[in-house]
């Protein structure tokens, strides 16, 4: 399975577009569906499986793409964890605008 | 002004305070990293305390600060009309701007704080382990939205100096009492197994009402010192 390691995540911050790239990196997204889906109640072992799912399938999207923003990733993130577990994936999108 | 009608204007203000939202968005933020990285209910509770317990703190230092400021200046009966009606004005005015600016107009229940400090407090979320520092993030939330809560602060402090001093502690503690209980609330609800999501989906769904209503009570909070105080004492009526 193609991983997306090669891909650069482009991310932009704040007021000064300040902009930073890195890999990308299953394992972080992996980590952050965990959390999202535990915060919701998902049990451990579910919420394990919901992520693998989602990162192979976020994974397969990033194949022959060179370079995306962080804002796409998590909404191509969101949108698959949508079918999955809609609480989820509502905290997932939305965990950066709490306030 | 009588004593109940005092500890009922330090409880609408307290209820006020109550009603802002960026202590309860830190604490959900908080429970929801801390339940993500697989800690025991119990060590969630333990940091929702501390942070509640920091909150309480900053609380009452912060209305102490302020009636200890009025006291120096004017004395504990002899405080000025004027003083009244600029605090009233104060209340009205950051009542309005709540009405307009409180949440910002984009998904989500973002505020209008300074983005930097903003992103501080999402970052000490994510990173907060002990209890100890649940306890600042507690303290430093409540700095966060002193502009909100200054107005209902100063109200109460004013009508603190009027009561006897056992009142006086009485009505401290009624404030800072009431206004924790958005945070027991969610606290309650987070330690009941309530889901994160359902909590902030509320939140976001609600949050026009949650501006309306906090912004109105501070007009009405404003009006009803500023007629039972300033008008009433001014005419000579009391």
């Amino acid at each position: 399975m193609h991983h997306g390691g090669q891909t650069l995540i482009v991310k932009r911050h704040g007021h000064g577009h300040h902009a930073e790239s890195e890999h990308f990196d299953p394992d972080k997204m992996r980590n952050s569906i965990v959390a999202a889906c535990l915060s919701c109640g998902v049990p451990h072992g579910h919420a394990d499986s919901i992520s693998r799912r989602i990162t192979g399938e976020v994974a397969e999207w990033l194949k022959d793409k060179p370079e995306v923003t962080s804002e796409d990733l998590r909404r191509t993130a969101t949108h698959y964890l949508k079918t999955h577990h809609p609480d989820a994936a509502y905290l997932y999108e939305h965990h950066r605008s709490t306030f | 002004m009588d004593i109940p009608s005092s500890l009922a204007i330090v409880a609408l203000a307290a209820l006020i305070h109550a009603s802002f939202q960026l202590s309860v968005s830190v604490l959900t933020l908080l429970s929801g990293h801390a339940i993500g990285s697989k800690r025991s209910q119990a060590k969630v509770l333990r940091l929702s305390w501390g942070f509640i317990t920091g909150v309480g703190v900053m609380t009452l230092l912060t209305l102490s600060f302020i009636s200890l400021i009025l006291l120096h200046s004017f004395g504990p009966v002899d405080v000025p009309l004027v003083v009244w009606a600029i605090a009233c004005g104060l209340v009205f005015g950051i009542g309005v701007a709540v009405w307009i600016f409180y949440f910002r107009k984009e998904k989500g229940t973002k505020l209008w704080i300074p983005r930097s400090f903003a992103e501080h407090l999402t970052d000490r979320s994510k990173t907060t382990k002990h209890s100890v520092e649940a306890f600042s993030l507690g303290l430093t939330s409540v700095i966060g939205e002193l502009i909100f809560i200054i107005p209902s602060m100063v109200i109460t402090a004013l009508v603190l100096l009027e009561l006897p001093s056992v009142w006086q502690l009485a009505g401290i503690a009624i404030y800072v009492l009431i206004s924790l209980l958005g945070l027991l609330v969610v606290s309650s609800l987070i330690g009941g197994g309530y889901s994160i999501s359902k909590i902030q989906k509320w939140r976001e769904e609600n949050k026009g009402f949650l501006q309306f209503s906090a912004g109105s009570a501070l007009v009405a909070l404003g009006f009803f010192v500023y007629i039972s105080k300033v008008v009433a004492e001014a005419s000579g009526v009391v």
